[in-house]
């Protein structure tokens, strides 16, 4: 596989440093007004807990016009002595560098791992540019792990508002569970940490012109190690707040990437999965506290209106791949009324799998059909605040543990069709 | 007497007798060669069947997705049948042509060169008219998943308008390509979806001027609950 070329700047940098011991990456695109607090936070991550190592902060961005790379390249902690009492410190290097290929963060992140590689990084850490709630420990969360406990791959976990990460929460986490047999609760989380194997076992992989280079990075990366039994870890980062995902970003296009690159590694790892029949938790490193979270406004009408809408027009698509009782079930759900309005999970694990086989043999254009299951998510996240709106975050996990249940429940029936 | 028998109808039974004899030896190999042709046509059919069945053809247009854009025209066969088909026929097409050739009769020559000159432009119209059918499948499917994200109510008229323009759009094309009424069908094309443009300006200026109005002022405004569900 072809590597990428850096800019002329970025690899005088590269040719100055030579190694480095750790790696932190953060891409980004137009966050100037977000990114300053995380350098500060990576910066000062480093020089308190890890003093004596070699480190160099990589911002990998996507060309933005609002002075990002500026902001990266000019914050620095002027006063170190008020947050450190007594550590000796090393001054933390810098490369700040567009990235090359298709405009995503998998292409932000395939720059990072390729400086990671040639200045020979032991381990490494990506942190997305628009947190409001990192703090400098999440540096030694991440990379300790790496570090000390010998692990290639610490995901994040973090507690979030019992409506955010909807996703993760209805598709992703219960169905890479289900398949890998790792209960990795957060496996699009998006701040990861990694070790220097790994980041070559990544660039071995010939996957950047695909949805991997958009947001299909986060699920590629962490089903890539578990799926190649590399040692993997969680590490409790504490409260998970930030700035909304891209205004513009399309909810379609988004769930399409995400789920389509879920997919397309149900066909590369096909012998892995297909193997597996029970989950097993993942050792979690850090101290678990409670955390207060923001409040999410949610616009439940608008919502089931999409469902409907979807139920209404896209049923002649669904109708070629799913079985008489779902279709039944989803013209009797478009006619409930809001406090009626419930997508039931075992239903919900019947149409994800039903997805997943429809994909798998190709019925129809996959863009189309991963597209298509957008109103039906929309739905089920109504009906899911709906169920949820009194409950607390512990009776929230608790659903989705018996979400996790049903979809291993169901996991036969996905590989009865599999074929 | 004697003699007028001979001219009116002796010489010309002589005549044809000698004509059809001359006649004979080229519609035997006429036939010799369409007979040919057909057995030829069916051994290819069957010789590229088993090809492409070995070099996986099917396997491949499953995967590159050119069997759902077939399965979606309607055709079921399978990719390697069809082409082999194809060939088959294409020999047999072929042979016939020679043979007719074969035959030595100017009319059918004259027939023949002005069918032969007139064959790409049905092949091209045919293929046009195909490729167009399954594009505005694909297209009207796109429109319709993309306007029911969009949440827009009349995103089944939108799918439905989009196929029958860009199928329209074929089949102008395709009677252009046939020489079939050549400037009446591009104008009358350009009148028909003006026409519908206008009508639904008028229409959604008339009848939307509310609904214009309302969701211009929620998007000033800013009236509207947004939802702050992060999805990832």
């Amino acid at each position: 596989m072809k590597g990428i070329i850096f800019r002329k700047e970025a690899q005088e940098r590269i040719d100055e440093i030579k190694e480095v011991d750790i790696l932190i990456g953060i891409p980004s695109y137009n966050n100037s007004r977000t990114i300053g607090h995380v350098v500060r936070a990576v910066q000062t991550g480093l020089a308190k807990y890890f003093p004596e190592k070699k480190s160099v902060l990589v911002n990998s961005d996507g060309g933005s016009t609002d002075g990002t790379m500026e902001v990266v390249q000019n914050t620095t902690i002027e006063d170190f002595q008020s947050i450190l009492l007594h550590h000796r410190v090393e001054p933390v290097l810098k490369i700040a560098t567009p990235y090359h290929g298709i405009p995503g963060k998998g292409s932000a992140f395939r720059t990072i791992f390729e400086i990671a590689d040639a200045i020979n990084a032991k381990a490494c850490a990506v942190v997305d540019s628009d947190l409001r709630s990192i703090t400098p420990e999440w540096i030694e969360l991440l990379i300790k792990p790496v570090i000390e406990g010998r692990f290639d791959y610490v995901a994040p976990l973090y507690h979030r508002h019992k409506f955010d990460g909807t996703i993760t929460n209805s598709i992703i986490y219960p169905l890479n569970r289900t398949l890998y047999g790792k209960r990795v609760r957060q496996p699009i989380g998006g701040d990861f940490g990694f070790s220097g194997n790994m980041v070559k076992f990544y660039l071995t992989k010939d996957v950047w012109e695909t949805d991997v280079a958009r947001y299909g990075i986060d699920i590629w990366m962490t089903t890539t190690a578990i799926a190649n039994n590399f040692k993997i870890c969680q590490a409790f980062l504490g409260a998970k707040i930030h700035d909304p995902k891209d205004p513009g970003a399309d909810l379609s296009a988004m769930l399409y990437q995400i789920v389509g690159s879920t997919f397309d590694l149900m066909e590369t790892y096909s012998h892995v999965w297909t193997k597996i029949t029970s989950s097993e938790p993942v050792l979690t490193c850090g101290f678990q506290y409670a955390v207060g979270l923001e409040p999410v406004s949610v616009n439940l009408d608008r919502m089931i209106d999409k469902f409907r809408l979807g139920v209404k027009e896209l049923m002649g698509i669904w109708k070629e791949f799913f079985p008489p009782e779902i279709i039944d079930f989803l013209h009797k759900a478009k006619g409930l009324r809001k406090k009626e309005f419930h997508i039931p999970d075992d239903v919900w694990v019947e149409i994800i799998y039903n997805f997943a086989i429809a994909a798998h043999k190709k019925i129809i254009n996959k863009e189309h059909l991963l597209k298509s299951l957008t109103p039906l998510y929309i739905g089920r996240t109504a009906s899911f605040v709906i169920e949820t709106w009194d409950s607390d975050a512990s009776e929230v996990e608790e659903k989705i543990e018996q979400l996790c249940k049903i979809f291993e429940d169901k996991k036969t029936f996905l590989l009865e069709n599999w074929v | 007497m004697n003699s007028f028998f001979q001219r009116v109808i002796i010489e010309p039974l002589d005549r044809f007798l000698e004509r059809v004899l001359y006649f004979l030896p080229n519609l035997f190999s006429s036939i010799l060669i369409f007979i040919s042709g057909i057995i030829l046509g069916l051994i290819f059919k069957a010789i590229f069947l088993r090809f492409f069945r070995a070099i996986k053809l099917d396997k491949f247009s499953e995967r590159s997705g050119m069997l759902e854009m077939l399965k979606k025209g309607g055709i079921k066969e399978p990719i390697s049948l069809i082409l082999s088909k194809l060939i088959g026929w294409l020999a047999i097409i072929s042979f016939s042509i020679l043979s007719l050739y074969s035959l030595d009769v100017p009319a059918i020559e004259r027939v023949l060169e002005r069918f032969l000159l007139y064959l790409p432009n049905i092949f091209v119209a045919a293929l046009i008219l195909f490729f167009g059918y399954l594009l505005s499948n694909f297209l009207g499917r796109a429109a319709l998943v993309a306007a029911v994200n969009a949440g827009i109510k009349l995103s089944g008229l939108i799918g439905r308008l989009v196929k029958l323009t860009v199928f329209l759009l074929a089949l102008t094309m395709a009677l252009e390509q046939l020489g079939i009424g050549r400037g009446t069908i591009v104008i009358s094309f350009a009148i028909i979806f003006g026409g519908i443009v206008l009508a639904l300006a008028i229409a959604f200026g008339l009848g939307g001027r509310d609904i214009a109005k309302e969701y211009l002022e929620k998007k000033i405004k800013g009236e509207e609950k947004k939802d702050e569900i992060n999805h990832l």
